[in-house]
């Protein structure tokens, strides 16, 4: 029997990347994002989720991918996906949405040693889906880097 | 049997108030108060904890409580409990309640000293005896209570919910016994009637109610064969209980009424024998009996410990119903009851026990204390962040009602306000609590520390009843402690060193707490040593946090707050109570993350005062909405940190300066710093010299002013404070994120981060100018520039005088018969030449002081045109620096300046060289001039058409106000620079056209002369006057002023002469 699991995948530029079901909270577009000053560029700021206030974190410069890529998101905007960690709401800014994707084990395997380093350390793995590739990325990777950044910040200011 | 958590966690809820109330008395005793009633109520507590974690199969706090009972048991006969076995039982409370949290407690059962009189052994009970409360617990049953015990501790409001949980459980005990009747009952409803009788039990002897104890227990007693599977319940047995139920509730009515309850105490022991024989008489469980029977069932003879009963249980129970009937009867005829709490129960009393349960729910609701019920917090919690939501929507509707037109829609959006706020505050109230709560286990704090440090303490709380949000309550408990352990420790001295200063032996720690404008004020006071400026400042100079010219200049509050600096102890020696130095750090950051401050006094030798101020909660701050930067983002200042709001208009005489490149602006003649906030947060704006309008929100960090400049303020508005996440959190600029009433987000600032952000950003600009002072903090650098040091000197006066320390030259002491006199003139020989002597007093009018031969003279050297005199004071106190402004309105009288008042005195300022000049009779006849030409000077000026300009060069910030402030008196118009290469700036800068120059010659950059040089090398101001102040007066001064083109060279003294010189010279120039 293969194992499988179900993925919210998205876009960043051309390339397909999926979460595991269980982080994401929700899914929503273009929440006005009131940007915070001296935060880390890939902060790209704090969005008003009906009362409660998420920390929308930019995917494309946490990455570290190039911007200037022209994409539906430069007209659509931005899409949120929000996830809870640490005790924290965030707001993944992707470019949009892709399905939610059931894919198997069987198809899975290490990101090539091409793929950036500033992305692949976000990475587990990449499922080879029928149509395309996905890339499966770590959320406590990428909130591990976010609270690295907070105690950097902390012992620079201390 | 498993527990349910929630079981397990009303188990430990009673055991940990078994344990206060044990703790407490123990205290109470301690303190003096009648063993008897102590005794009783410590080892009550004791007993039921055994009982509770015996039910509850907690083998290791049953042993343990079992040893502390045994232990204590002997001194029931003894009538007192010598002090370390107080000790003792305290020790055993604590290991009680870590057992309760689960810990490994090793705890030495013999660790008490000598045995009491009559010596018990402790008895090492196996497991399966400790698994029979039983066996212990009749004792306290058969003793008979010579007098009613007074509930312990037991406040109005804690004695409602007594009641109220009582009656909760009558009712439900009521229902299940009707189950039970019908022979429905399940396991689970025997057990909850069991558990239900158990912690009504435990309550009731807990609040002291021993008949209704006593009846619980035999309740219990009665039920145990049941519980266990055994027996299966009777009809007699049921009755019986249902009599109990009824007799408790009418006790608890008592209770609510405050009416005596003689008649139940009478029938408790009836009832409590009924119900033994009911006990006894239970018929055993066969296999046809549908109750789940265990299947080890357990003899009978367990039962028979508790019947013991020999009355006949027919004739007893008639007894009970009549007495039952005539106690309603009783209660029927007191006069000032309500009839509506008889009347059901006396319907329901003697006839149909099921009645009772309605009849009780009924009347918990309206009962003379009122009902309450308990509720999660997390519920609580939830309900808090709903409001805040609310308030949110609230605030929505009503700036979206203020642009309609509807009135309908208008009149429905304020009554929404008006109940929205309301339900705020109702809301508010539901997490208040009682400072008292956290409070009274300080007692216990004080009481083993004076044990410990052998010190005599007595504790005082004033104020109990002040009310504090629950999150707060918590977040104060640990610096509360802290601040009590720190001012045993090192504030109260040992009885003897209190004897030697004249002190009573006790040492007194007093903790008041009150509200004062909407914040909670707690304050900490000791009769202690006090604190120590000199060993203060001795350490924090031997520590490198600062040299001893900065440490002198430091007020005495400045003083005092080293203590809050991190590593900073000033105990002789490390204690295990406290002393390492962290601790004040830590209560200070404690405090202020929640919103509050501390605030210290003391007075070396007479005690300390802490004072803390809380916010009364955290989850709704009123705050100020600015909005700075280009993007339209807005920030929220809580209202807490601000002083005020400044608006100034650059194109006035107010104006942003520079003080070594970093924007200041004068506030009512004080320097304020300023922080862009624009700049502080990289945020793109127009550069601060280009801006016309300025908003300055001056804000208080950390009892330091600053001022932030905002491109825009707002609003005021309620904030609701969401947390960050740690990231932004570690930016230090913010505290927080607010949703605005539009529903946008607004980032909450952190003042105290801001200021420290701002200040690290200066200091990387200016390569470390002031990397020494960053360890004091940024109190003393900002206060710094605009400060003034004294020599503060007695005179012939109670007033001390004061001496602008810049002019002494040296402190000198001269024995009396040094001083020579010489024609009319007191001299000293003083290094191969000769000092003339100037008597303060003399010169002051004040009375001389008398010598004796052998005394010394003490003399201050002050240097006047090239030659040294001696100003003789009385005695040389102190210096002082101090930012207070110099009072110049009661300077009338001669050689006196004016006046300082500082925080905690007037001190009057003198002028030596107007003391040196009259004394040897210079310049005498010039003052009188003066006096005259001032006077014609000022009606003068008043009437001149065009107001003439002043170019004022001073880098002494206290000249600088004082010179400013004659001149603006006199009718000029200054505009001020703090050195030789501002003012050469603002002359380059051309615009403003300047009647004359006055300037200091020593300053930093660019000094006098070379100013002077610079402004003639103009064409523009080659005539321009320039008058030169200096308090270096001699001959080659004044030759070199002359020969760079300085028209007049003044000392710095009177403003007469100055106004005087001003006055001619911008006349000479316009006659020219």
């Amino acid at each position: 029997m293969n194992k499988t699991r179900q993925l919210t995948t998205f876009y960043i530029g051309e390339d397909l990347y999926g979460i595991d079901v269980s982080w994401v909270q929700e899914v929503t577009g273009n929440l006005p994002i009131i940007p915070v000053p001296l935060s880390p560029p890939f902060v790209r700021g704090l969005i008003n989720l009906r009362g409660q206030i998420a920390t929308a974190i930019g995917l494309r410069q946490l990455f570290g991918l190039k911007s200037e890529m022209k994409h539906s998101s430069e007209i659509h905007g931005e899409m949120s996906v929000v996830c809870k960690f640490d005790g924290n709401l965030v707001s993944l800014l992707v470019d949009s949405i892709g399905d939610v994707m059931e894919v198997s084990e069987d198809s899975f395997e290490a990101s090539p040693k091409t793929v950036p380093t500033s992305v692949r350390r976000f990475l587990a793995g990449v499922y080879k889906t029928d149509a395309e590739l996905l890339s499966l990325v770590e959320i406590s990777r990428v909130s591990a880097e976010i609270s690295n950044v907070g105690s950097s910040l902390e012992s620079k200011a201390v | 049997m498993s527990f349910s958590d929630q079981e397990i966690e009303e188990f430990k809820a009673e055991a940990v108030e078994l344990l206060d109330v044990a703790e407490k008395s123990l205290l109470a005793l301690d303190l003096g108060s009648s063993f008897k009633q102590t005794y009783d109520a410590v080892f009550r507590s004791f007993h039921n904890l055994k009982g509770a974690a015996g039910m509850m199969e907690m083998h290791r706090l049953q042993a343990h409580t079992h040893e502390l009972e045994s232990v204590l048991m002997p001194f029931k006969d003894l009538d007192d409990m010598p002090k370390n076995y107080i000790s003792y039982f305290l020790n055993g409370i604590d290991a009680s309640r870590s057992i309760l949290d689960g810990s490994e407690v090793e705890f030495n059962y013999q660790g008490y000293a000598e045995q009491p009189a009559s010596p018990v052994g402790v008895v090492q009970m196996s497991e399966e005896q400790k698994l029979v409360p039983e066996t212990a617990s009749d004792e306290p049953l058969i003793i008979p209570q010579a007098e009613p015990v007074a509930p312990l501790g037991a406040s109005k409001s804690a004695l409602a919910e007594f009641v109220a949980e009582s009656e909760e459980i009558i009712v439900r005990v009521s229902k299940n016994l009707h189950v039970l009747e019908k022979g429905a009952a399940s396991r689970d409803v025997i057990d909850e009637i069991y558990r239900d009788i158990h912690s009504l039990k435990g309550t009731s002897f807990l609040f002291g109610f021993q008949q209704m104890g006593d009846i619980g227990h035999a309740m219990e007693s009665a039920m145990e064969p049941v519980r266990d599977g055994t027996h299966s319940a009777s009809r007699l047995l049921i009755d019986g209980l249902y009599k109990a139920i009824e007799a408790l509730e009418l006790d608890l009515e008592c209770t609510k009424m405050e009416i005596s309850n003689d008649q139940l105490k009478a029938l408790a022991p009836t009832l409590i024998k009924v119900l033994g024989a009911a006990a006894k008489t239970l018929p055993p469980v066969s296999s046809e009996v549908k109750l789940e029977a265990k299947l080890e069932a357990k003899p009978v003879t367990d039962v028979k410990l508790v019947a013991d009963a020999k009355l006949d249980h027919g004739l007893a129970e008639n007894l009970v119903v009549a007495k039952v009937a005539s106690l309603v009867a009783q209660v029927e005829v007191v006069p000032h009851e309500p009839e509506h709490h008889a009347a059901p129960t006396a319907a329901s009393a003697p006839a149909s026990p099921t009645a009772a349960a309605p009849s009780a729910s009924g009347e918990a609701k309206d009962g003379d204390l009122g009902g309450s019920i308990r509720v999660p917090v997390a519920l609580l919690d939830n309900l808090m962040t709903l409001m805040g939501e609310m308030v949110l929507v609230r605030n929505q509707v009503l700036q979206f009602s203020n642009n309609s037109e509807d009135l309908e829609f208008l009149n429905l959006s304020q009554r929404l306000n008006v109940v929205t706020t309301e339900i705020q505050g109702e809301m508010m109230k539901t997490r208040m609590q009682p400072i008292g709560n956290i409070m009274t286990k300080f007692h216990r704090v004080v009481r083993d520390l004076g044990q410990e440090l052998k010190k005599n303490i007595t504790f005082t709380l004033d104020g109990a009843e002040t009310e504090l949000d629950k999150s707060l309550l918590e977040a104060i408990k640990d610096p509360l402690t802290h601040i009590i352990r720190n001012s045993c420790d090192h504030g109260i001295e040992t009885p003897e060193v209190r004897r030697k200063s004249g002190k009573s032996d006790g040492g007194k720690i007093l903790v008041r707490s009150f509200h004062e404008g909407g914040q909670v004020v707690i304050e900490i006071a000791d009769d202690g040593k006090g604190l120590n400026r000199e060993a203060l400042i001795a350490k924090a100079v031997e520590r490198g946090m600062m040299t001893a010219a900065q440490a002198s200049q430091l007020s005495e509050k400045e003083v005092f707050n080293l203590i809050f600096a991190p590593g900073f102890s000033t105990a002789q020696k490390i204690t295990n109570v406290s002393g390492r130095g962290v601790g004040m750090d830590v209560v200070r950051t404690n405090i202020e993350k929640i919103g509050g401050t501390v605030d210290l006094t003391s007075q070396y030798g007479v005690g300390t005062t802490i004072r803390l101020k809380i916010p009364l909660t955290l989850a709704i701050v009123p705050a100020l909405i600015v909005h700075s930067g280009e993007s339209d983002g807005r920030f929220a200042i809580p209202q807490v940190k601000l002083v005020e709001l400044v608006r100034v208009d650059q194109g006035t005489e107010q104006k942003i300066e520079r003080l070594q490149g970093s924007p200041v602006f004068r506030l009512r003649g004080e320097i304020l710093p300023l922080v862009d906030l624009n700049t502080v947060l990289g945020l793109k704006g127009v550069p601060l010299e280009e801006k016309g309008i300025f908003n300055i929100a001056v804000l208080n960090a950390d009892n330091y002013y600053f001022g932030l400049i905002v491109d825009e303020i707002q609003d005021t508005a309620d904030i609701v404070v969401k947390p960050l996440s740690r990231l932004l959190k570690s930016l230090h600029v913010y505290s927080g994120a607010t949703i605005l009433g539009d529903g946008s987000v607004a980032l909450i600032l952190d003042v105290l981060g801001l200021a420290k952000v701002a200040q690290i950003r200066n200091e990387s600009t200016q390569s470390g100018a002031s990397a020494a002072m960053s360890s004091i903090g940024q109190s003393a650098s900002a206060a710094q520039s605009d400060r003034q040091d004294f020599l503060l000197v007695r005179v012939g006066s109670v007033t001390k005088h004061a001496l602008v320390l810049g002019y002494v030259n040296r402190l000198e002491e001269f024995r009396q018969t040094q001083i020579d006199v010489t024609g009319n003139h007191r001299v000293v020989r003083y290094r191969d030449a000769i000092l003339p002597i100037v008597s303060a007093n003399q010169q002051l009018g004040l009375p001389l002081k008398s010598y004796q031969p052998d005394d010394m003279v003490s003399v201050v050297v002050v240097e006047r045109g090239g030659h040294l005199y001696g100003i003789e004071v009385d005695e040389i106190l102190d210096t002082l620096s101090t930012a207070a402004n110099l009072d110049r309105s009661l300077n009338q009288r001669s050689c006196i300046v004016g006046n300082i008042a500082t925080e905690n005195e007037l001190i009057v300022a003198v002028d030596p060289f107007e003391m040196i000049s009259v004394a040897f009779g210079q310049n005498v006849q010039q003052k009188s001039l003066n006096d005259n030409l001032l006077a014609a000077h000022q009606g003068q000026s008043t009437g001149r058409s065009a107001v003439k300009e002043i170019l004022l060069v001073e880098d002494t910030a206290f000249f600088r106000r004082i010179v400013k402030e004659v001149l603006e008196k006199a009718g000029y118009k200054v505009t001020a620079a703090v050195d030789g290469l501002e003012a050469a700036e603002i002359l380059q800068k051309g615009g403003q056209e300047f009647s004359l120059i006055l300037t200091d010659i020593e300053m930093p950059r660019m000094n006098g002369f070379e100013l002077a040089k610079a402004v003639r090398g103009n064409s523009k101001y080659k005539s321009t006057p320039i008058l030169a102040l200096s308090s270096r007066f001699d001959q080659k001064y004044t030759t070199e002023a002359a020969s760079v083109g300085i028209d007049h060279y003044l000392e710095k003294m009177k403003p007469e002469i100055l106004l005087e010189a001003v006055s001619s010279l911008i006349q000479k120039r316009s006659a020219a």
